[in-house]
């Protein structure tokens, strides 16, 4: 079978089959098309997963690759945050001081390891060079972190009430960013060179402002589209004015219903 | 919500968003001349491939407000309008010699190629609002217990 058929069966209709499971899931009321909905994603992701071995010849497969390199820590990083939000002040359902310690380390791990992708010999190589989507994921990902923080400390400091713990934490975080994108800056890892790591950062910079730009567009065309079709709808049919005899009807029953009564009855 | 001006809180707000991102692209830029080589290419096929995919995705979601509203075809034939726009202003640009092409054989290659870029800056955004927004939800979690506003009195 030709590449291209073989890429399109094996890649593109998985990652279409993903989107449209995660649709359905968030779209829909009934539980029967939600669970069809994760069933598809989950298959969809495996296939994607799994394109190093069915389209090893596509260059769509470096993108299975990268999924399945970030997959470890990024659900490290999840679990460790479940762990350690709902082991703290939760009136129901409170988790142990152990999975709050497990939280906390799961979380550790899952930085050091991405970190280890750009300091070390963790870095997603496929097949023989640094995987280009790697590249993005990592500078984006910093990127956009540094924006957060500094948004959410500026957040807790407007809205928030007694936040000094939340403004500390969010600025040791920010600290920390920072100075990754510093480093990377000035010195060279074993497989990723300080000036291209600076040269994808312009570029994920790029990449985050022209999505910025794209989905602002395509909200605004929604609202135009649905402002547009509600200004053309008929006005509803208006009611006649009740007449004297109605409005005698609705104050004798209003009447009855607010009034006393009289000590005679 | 400061009691100033709350249009400067807002604007202050929406800078301090960006005030990080910025200082460090001029940063790179300080440091090392040429990184901005292919910015503008990368800046133009974004805009272009987060507009379509996200007019696509806006349009599946009028099914759902056409649920309350006696599936009206209007609004989901100016959607698809709107998408299919961006498909075509894409596919014009793509075809215009080098204007938007990076380092792909064919139009149908870039296209691609955008797609899937457009899910790994997807994918990092997602992690770093899991990073960020996640350390501080947990934070507020395990702030101390405050005191009732209104405790009764004794």
């Amino acid at each position: 079978m030709e590449e291209t058929v073989l890429a399109f069966f094996f890649f593109w209709v998985p990652g279409f089959i993903t989107v449209m499971g995660a649709l359905m899931f968030l779209f829909t009321k009934s539980s029967g098309t939600s669970r069809a909905g994760q069933i598809l994603v989950g298959v969809g992701l495996l296939a994607i997963l799994l394109a190093p071995w069915t389209i090893p010849f596509s260059p769509s497969s470096s993108f299975g690759h990268f999924i399945g390199s970030i997959v470890g820590p990024t659900a490290l990083i999840a679990v460790g945050i479940y762990n350690l939000s709902f082991s703290g002040n939760v009136p129901i359902g409170r988790l142990s001081a152990s999975e709050r310690r497990s939280g906390i380390i799961m979380i550790m791990l899952g930085v050091i390891w991405f970190e280890g992708m750009h300091w070390w010999i963790l870095t997603p190589t496929y097949p023989n060079e640094v995987n280009g989507y790697w590249f993005i994921f990592w500078s984006t990902t910093l990127l956009v972190s540094t924006g957060l923080a500094t948004g959410a400390i500026m957040l807790t400091r407007q809205v928030g009430v007694n936040r000094i713990q939340e403004q500390r934490l969010l600025t040791v975080v920010l600290v920390m960013l920072v100075s990754l994108v510093l480093l990377g800056f000035a010195f060279d890892g074993p497989n990723v060179d300080a000036k291209q790591f600076a040269h994808e950062f312009w570029l994920a910079g790029a990449d985050v402002f022209g999505m910025l730009v794209g989905f602002s567009l395509a909200i605004l065309m929604f609202a135009f589209v649905i402002a547009f079709y509600e200004s053309q709808l008929p006005e509803p049919s208006r009611l006649p004015a009740p007449t004297k005899d109605e409005l005698t009807v609705a104050a004798e029953i209003i009447a009855a219903h607010t009034d006393g009564g009289s000590l005679d009855e | 919500m400061s009691d100033k001006e709350p249009r400067a809180s807002l604007l202050v707000l929406g800078a301090s968003f960006l005030f990080f991102p910025l200082v460090l692209c001029g940063l790179a830029l300080a440091l090392y001349g040429h990184v901005t080589n292919g910015a503008i290419i990368r800046f133009a096929n974004s805009l272009l491939t987060s507009y379509t995919i996200a007019s696509f995705l806006l349009l599946f979601s009028l099914f759902v407000y056409g649920d309350k509203r006696k599936r009206p075809i209007a609004p989901l034939v100016g959607m698809l309008g709107a998408a299919l726009v961006g498909v075509m202003v894409s596919f014009m640009f793509l075809s215009q010699g080098d204007l938007l092409m990076e380092a792909n054989g064919s139009i149908r290659a870039q296209a691609l190629s955008n797609i899937i870029r457009f899910s790994t800056t997807l994918i990092a955004v997602f992690i770093s609002a899991l990073l960020v927004g996640g350390i501080s939800f947990a934070s507020l979690m395990n702030s101390p217990t405050k005191q009732h506003i209104f405790s009764e009195e004794e």
